[in-house]
């Protein structure tokens, strides 16, 4: 058993509701992430499932500490990262990297697709010899032509955008990749290429995923454990043949159940998440999906379930889940 | 048989840009019976869009129908005045779009959104319309209507939103209701919940609907038939289940198999399409798509296909159509 790469240990972040003109008070607080733990070891994908707004993203920068946590930890290769400063902090973000949804929309569109690329190795202080170097390394790796280095990104669809975003990523050599939604806003055609080439990737250089979205379909075939979201708590955790075979969250079972059938006919039986996800300023007392689920008990209006263990690593945070004493 | 609602016939788009001149919309034919689901499958450039827009008259100023026609019941949309159009949109096709934040008005309340066509469309009375409103909100389930009339679109949630802008569509009890993308920005469990009332309401006003998505999860759980779409044409149309079953056009096999299976046994690499979507500026010769086709041959490249019959209700248009293995 290898250490993990990644130790994340209540992890929370809230946001300050502040209220009042002229006399300003924190009235509340948004909790976004309230008290996440896991683990990622070297080599594998944590997918991170949920529906929007449950935290999941602002997890994945609370990871790389491009937000500052309100409380918890993170331990990156047995360093941890909330104590370095902003020097030691910038060296080790070489080995953590993040890919975006857009990558368009993030990219400086002056800049050709090469100078893009080195842009981080620049800000790294790598030497512009080695930087060209490097991305004529990338390009082909992402499945880009040598040629295309010149070019501006106007002049490419959405998948070969992705691509770029990919190489720029990769530019430093990172151990781990922060994989936000990285092919929701491709074209249906092109997602299944993009997934190759993150899968290859990995393989390759033994990258290690965090993998957010909201895609069952994918997750299922990108991850090797999967911790499913829901209004900033982690509510069950497992490896993926189990979570998709013997899913034990109530919240879980409706988030699979809702996905559409692959072919006329095959609707598989509902469960009906009742109305909508709560809000993130005014959680539920007791469990926090409580308030959808239809399984719903009286215990479950008082007492928020811990993340329990049941057996083999398959955490549910269920009072119905929870191993009998 | 059943009757035909709306007929559209050779339509072709046309757009002019910065960029220069192409064509959307390419010839496209299709009929859409009263009653029926008919999914309309692309990607972006698809056509997809354009085509609903060009059957509500309600095209950007840099695009124009070049050709073609457009009846619904009977009735040629194209010679209508635009005040004449303005009756059809709302009574006879209404329209719900992707995002209902930007089709709703951030600084009028809900009740007087849906209060206004049916004051101006169909000449109610404030109270009239009041009443009819409020069961229109609870035909969406939305809870609580009376609260609801007095709330303001950005208190509302996403899911909410799009309920709202179903009511308001179906208001004067539209023949035909266009769906664009209607659940393409709601989470998974709320879309869950949009298919099924749009699915039990479809059903209930014997609605027509021209259902139009990038998911063919979607179209297998709600549409009659299915037409698929790339670069402007419609390269495949069929029955919904046939579709599923015996693809017959090299794109609609590559889609199909390109979605990861949630139940069955995943496969190592996914089946991918391969290239990029075509671009609008640089059309290929011949087939559009066989520049990323697996199965193209020379004469791909050179001759558009045109549609054959495969089967009842189901043709694609592919020089190599009996090429996709069952």
């Amino acid at each position: 058993m290898t250490a993990p790469l990644i130790r994340a240990d209540g992890l929370t972040k809230h946001y300050p509701i502040v209220s009042g003109t002229f006399r300003r008070r924190v009235t509340g607080a948004v909790r976004a992430v309230d008290g996440v733990s896991f683990t990622i070891r070297r080599g594998e994908t944590l997918a991170l499932v949920g529906e929007s707004g449950c935290g999941k993203s602002t997890t994945g920068r609370l990871l790389m500490r491009l937000v500052e946590p309100s409380s918890g930890t993170v331990r990156f290769d047995g360093t941890e990262i909330s104590e370095l400063d902003a020097r030691q902090l910038r060296t080790a973000r070489r080995r953590m990297q993040l890919i975006f949804q857009d990558p368009g929309s993030s990219f400086n569109p002056r800049m050709s697709v090469a100078a893009l690329i080195a842009e981080p190795m620049r800000l790294a202080g790598v030497a512009g010899s080695a930087r060209r170097v490097r991305v004529q390394e990338l390009l082909p790796l992402v499945g880009l032509a040598a040629e295309h280095a010149n070019r501006y990104p106007h002049e490419f669809s959405g998948g070969q955008r992705q691509r770029i975003g990919i190489a720029r990523a990769l530019a430093l050599r990172p151990d781990f990749v922060v994989c936000d939604e990285p092919v929701s806003a491709l074209d249906v055609s092109v997602q299944a290429q993009v997934i190759n080439l993150l899968t290859d990737l990995q393989r390759d250089f033994g990258l290690t995923y965090l993998f957010i979205s909201h895609d069952l379909r994918v997750v299922r075939h990108v991850a090797d454990r999967v911790a499913v979201m829901y209004l900033g708590r982690i509510v069950e955790l497992a490896d993926k043949q189990a979570l998709y075979q013997t899913p034990q969250h109530p919240y879980t079972r409706a988030l699979l159940s809702a996905v559409p059938a692959h072919r006329p006919g095959a609707v598989r039986a509902r469960i009906e998440a009742l109305g909508e996800i709560a809000s993130a300023r005014a959680v539920p007392p007791g469990c926090r999906y409580h308030t959808r689920c239809p399984a719903v008990m009286p215990v479950c209006r008082t007492d928020d379930p811990a993340l329990t263990d049941l057996g083999g690593g398959h955490l549910s945070a269920c009072h119905l889940t929870r191993p009998a004493h | 048989m059943a009757e035909t609602l709306l007929s559209v016939r050779n339509l072709t788009v046309a757009f002019q840009t910065r960029r220069g001149a192409f064509d959307a919309v390419r010839d496209v034919s299709f009929d859409v019976e009263a009653g029926r689901v008919l999914g309309v499958v692309g990607e972006s450039g698809s056509g997809k869009s354009v085509t609903a827009m060009a059957l509500m008259q309600l095209l950007p100023e840099a695009a124009r129908v070049s050709s073609g026609q457009i009846h619904l019941a009977g009735r040629d949309l194209g010679s209508l005045s635009d005040r004449q159009m303005r009756s059809v949109r709302g009574r006879e096709i209404a329209m719900v779009f992707q995002d209902p934040m930007s089709s709703l008005n951030p600084i009028f309340s809900i009740g007087r959104q849906l209060m206004e066509p049916l004051t101006l469309q169909l000449g109610l009375s404030r109270a009239a319309a009041r009443a009819r409103a409020e069961e229109l909100l609870g035909l969406v389930r939305i809870p609580s209507p009376p609260q609801i009339m007095r709330a303001y679109p950005h208190e509302l949630s996403g899911g909410m939103r799009q309920r709202v802008m179903i009511a308001i569509a179906l208001s004067c009890g539209p023949k035909l209701l266009i769906a664009d993308e209607p659940t393409t920005a709601l989470d998974v469990t709320t879309q869950a919940q949009i298919l099924t009332l749009l699915r039990d309401l479809q059903h209930r006003m014997h609605m027509a609907v021209l259902l139009i998505t990038h998911d063919l999860g979607v179209v297998a759980e709600f549409a009659d038939d299915v037409q698929v779409m790339y670069a402007g044409r419609i390269v495949e149309r069929s029955p919904v289940g046939a579709l599923f079953d015996r693809p017959a056009h090299p794109y609609t096999e590559g889609l199909l198999r390109c979605m990861p299976p949630l139940e069955d046994e995943d496969p190592e690499r996914l089946p991918a399409i391969e290239g990029n979507v075509a671009s609008p500026f640089a059309m290929p010769a011949g087939c559009s798509f066989h520049p990323r086709c697996p199965y193209a041959w020379e004469a791909c490249g050179r001759i558009q296909p045109q549609a054959v019959t495969l089967g009842a209700g189901h043709d694609a248009a592919c020089l190599r159509h009996g090429v996709v293995p069952a």
